[in-house]
């Protein structure tokens, strides 16, 4: 914690300094957004309350300096929530300094890095932590601190990034609603690594574009990002372990036309264990359907590991997506997730419009629908949610 | 003697050449030398600001900046980066395209609330750009390889004699099944009406305050689209254009969209 301490007061002295010495050509934007979220299963399988209140807020801060050779980035978010204390936090997503050379950038300080091509069963992203507290899907994610260089030629561009210290997955609390079955002990983690937290991650990427293709072959070696989640007996808890996991992936899109296909594949060896992952499927479009502007987009996806204890060991996904094409990019996505082990449903929607040119409106569902008691999210079952969400932005 | 002959020969060739254009070739011909009078650009950067009005008058702005790098192979298109400002929901979106002329472009969009830079399917180049009644196929407009050409006569257009042309889509996808059009003697188009799938009239383009750059090159500063159909109207304006300013052939690569991005 000491070493983020250090880093961003590192960055943050940078940054003041900067703006004394040049006339400063500068960004900032952002928004603030109100949410309600209302659960349609009453009190649920934890007893909580029927309806939530929060507040998300992201500010963006972009700087120029030395001519365009070098940049300043910060974007942070914070949220208040009503009911979970876990949901109160401020992450800084992105706080880094970039130096541009011809063939290489050189680049300090937190950063979200994505890797893969799959809409829904990201499974080879893993420089980051998710933020579970945010979304149990694992989609929303903590920045990192980490050192990266890439180099870049006409064959391709390779990254090394080099990461420092270690950020750990974040729980929604008691009162979050969903959450997991039993509370997560923050303060019972316990690593493979004797370095713990300050293990030394690294991890090394090389992508590149080869007509309709676009490919990725990538290595990480450090902790873990998904913790074992072990049941502590004395207090009915969850006790987080990280493992040190090495992993090989690979990620490839092929641009077809409409038809757009998509494979992830990773080999990992987690603490003893080796084990393998495949997820991909393909997403095709039909543009101006009934002679209209809107597309309708469809989206399937599977995902295979051949560990029994990974939610995601033989699911898939199906979705629709309409975009109307419209002054207000009005677009609604409807999903279905199944788990074809333990025949699991779950359905999502997601409609959004823009009310003007700096207000947007977001209303989410999930409804769960028959859930296998052996699966992660049985613990949700009852946590059926409709969300709207109001995002001013400045 | 023998050249003098020979420049007698190469004059009377070409004049029967010219004397024995027909329609499509003399179509073809204007579009091309129409084409190749906004060549040589080499690159542009410029802001773009767009008006959308709906038939009640209601207007909302979009803002834009854009580069755009000139493709000397003569058989491709050009490539262009385009970030988006304005409505503020989109800010920090960044779109890569690699033109091509009859084939599908190659796109990239950086999404920054997931960090994230997506190969997206271009095969809508007749989708409207941004909520406009602009279509992506409609900025490269003026590219003759595109379409079969005919001439059809000159007509008078806002007090000039133009030539009036009509020109058919060569590429499968396109939202039109012809277009019909004025260019002036300086080689600018002025106006072009288009035609929808079904062949009946959809929007009318007009090509407005001319401007000469770098000595050279007549660019519309200002496009006004009217929508026949749904009576919405854009006018989407360049500002602060610039020619020949010696970007990076390099920011038009995949690898530099995170870079260029905020």
């Amino acid at each position: 914690m000491i070493y983020i301490k250090i880093l961003n007061f590192a960055l943050i002295v940078t940054f003041i300094f900067s703006f004394n010495v040049n006339a400063l050509e500068y960004k900032l934007y952002g928004l603030v957004q109100p949410e309600f979220s209302i659960f349609t299963n009453g009190d649920g399988k934890h007893h909580q309350s029927k309806n939530n209140y929060s507040l998300f807020t992201k500010g963006n801060f972009i700087s120029y300096l030395d001519e365009r050779d070098a940049k300043i980035t910060i974007s942070a978010i914070a949220r208040y929530d009503e009911k979970d204390s876990e949901r109160r936090y401020i992450d800084f997503q992105k706080l880094k300094y970039e130096q541009y050379y011809e063939n290489y950038t050189f680049k300090i300080g937190n950063e979200i890095i994505f890797w893969g091509v799959n809409e829904s069963f990201n499974i080879i992203d893993i420089i980051n932590q998710s933020n579970f507290a945010e979304d149990m899907t694992g989609t929303k994610k903590l920045g990192q601190p980490l050192l990266s260089l890439a180099y870049d030629n006409n064959y391709g561009t390779i990254d090394l990034y080099l990461m420092p210290y270690f950020i750990e997955r974040k729980f929604p609390s008691k009162n979050g609603r969903p959450r997991l079955a039993l509370e997560v002990d923050q303060n019972s983690i316990t690593y493979e690594s004797s370095s713990k937290e300050q293990k030394l991650d690294f991890a090394l990427r090389y992508s590149m574009v080869y007509d309709d293709y676009d490919i990725g072959i990538a290595h990480f070696h450090g902790n873990n990002r998904v913790p074992q989640l072990n049941i502590n007996p004395s207090t009915l808890k969850f006790n987080p372990h990280y493992t040190t996991l090495s992993q090989t992936s690979l990620d490839i899109q092929a641009t077809k036309g409409a038809w757009l296909y998509k494979l992830e594949a990773l080999s990992a060896k987690d603490g003893n264990e080796r084990h393998l992952g495949v997820a991909g499927g393909f997403e095709y479009t039909f543009y101006g359907i009934r002679d209209s502007q809107s597309d309708l987009g469809l989206v399937i996806e599977y995902s295979f590991d051949d560990r029994n204890s990974y939610p995601f060991n033989n699911d898939s996904v199906a979705a629709l997506r309409w975009t109307k094409n419209d002054i207000n990019s009005t677009s609604l996505l409807a999903g279905m997730f199944i788990d074809m082990r333990g025949n699991s449903n779950r359905f999502i929607a997601e409609y959004e419009q823009r009310i003007n040119n700096n207000v947007k409106l977001f209303i989410d569902a999930t409804f769960n629908g028959s859930i296998d008691s052996q699966d992660f999210t049985y613990a949700f079952e009852e946590d059926s949610v409709f969300s709207i969400k109001l995002a001013r932005y400045f | 003697m023998n050249k003098f002959l020979l420049i007698l020969f190469f004059v009377m060739f070409v004049n029967t050449n010219l004397l024995s254009e027909d329609n499509f070739e003399k179509g073809l011909r204007i579009a091309k030398e129409s084409y190749e009078s906004t060549r040589g650009y080499v690159d542009s950067e410029s802001d773009q600001l767009m008006i959308l009005v709906d038939p009640k008058g209601n207007e909302v702005i979009r803002e834009i900046s854009g580069k755009t790098l000139e493709n000397d192979d003569p058989n491709d298109g050009d490539k262009s980066i385009i970030f988006f400002n304005k409505p503020k929901d989109v800010e920090g979106t960044v779109m890569l395209s690699h033109t091509h002329v009859n084939d599908d472009d190659d796109q990239w969009l950086y999404l920054p609330a997931l960090g994230r830079v997506k190969r997206i399917s271009s095969s809508n180049k007749s989708g409207s750009f941004m909520g406009s009644e602009i279509a992506f196929e409609d900025f490269s407009g003026n590219d003759y390889r595109k379409y079969e050409w005919e001439f059809i006569g000159e007509e008078e257009y806002e007090g000039e004699i133009c030539y009036k042309l009509v020109s058919i889509p060569k590429y499968k996808n396109s939202g039109y099944t012809k277009r019909i059009g004025f260019t002036d003697k300086l080689l600018r188009p002025r106006m072009i009406e288009y035609f929808d799938r079904k062949g009946e009239l959809l929007k009318t383009l007009y090509f407005e305050d001319y401007q000469l750059y770098n000595d050279k090159i007549w660019n519309a500063d200002t496009f006004r689209v009217v929508n026949h159909q749904n009576k919405n109207k854009t006018i989407y304006k360049w500002i602060n254009r610039e020619l020949n300013v010696g970007i990076n052939k390099k920011d038009f690569e995949k690898s530099s969209l995170l870079r260029l991005a905020d």
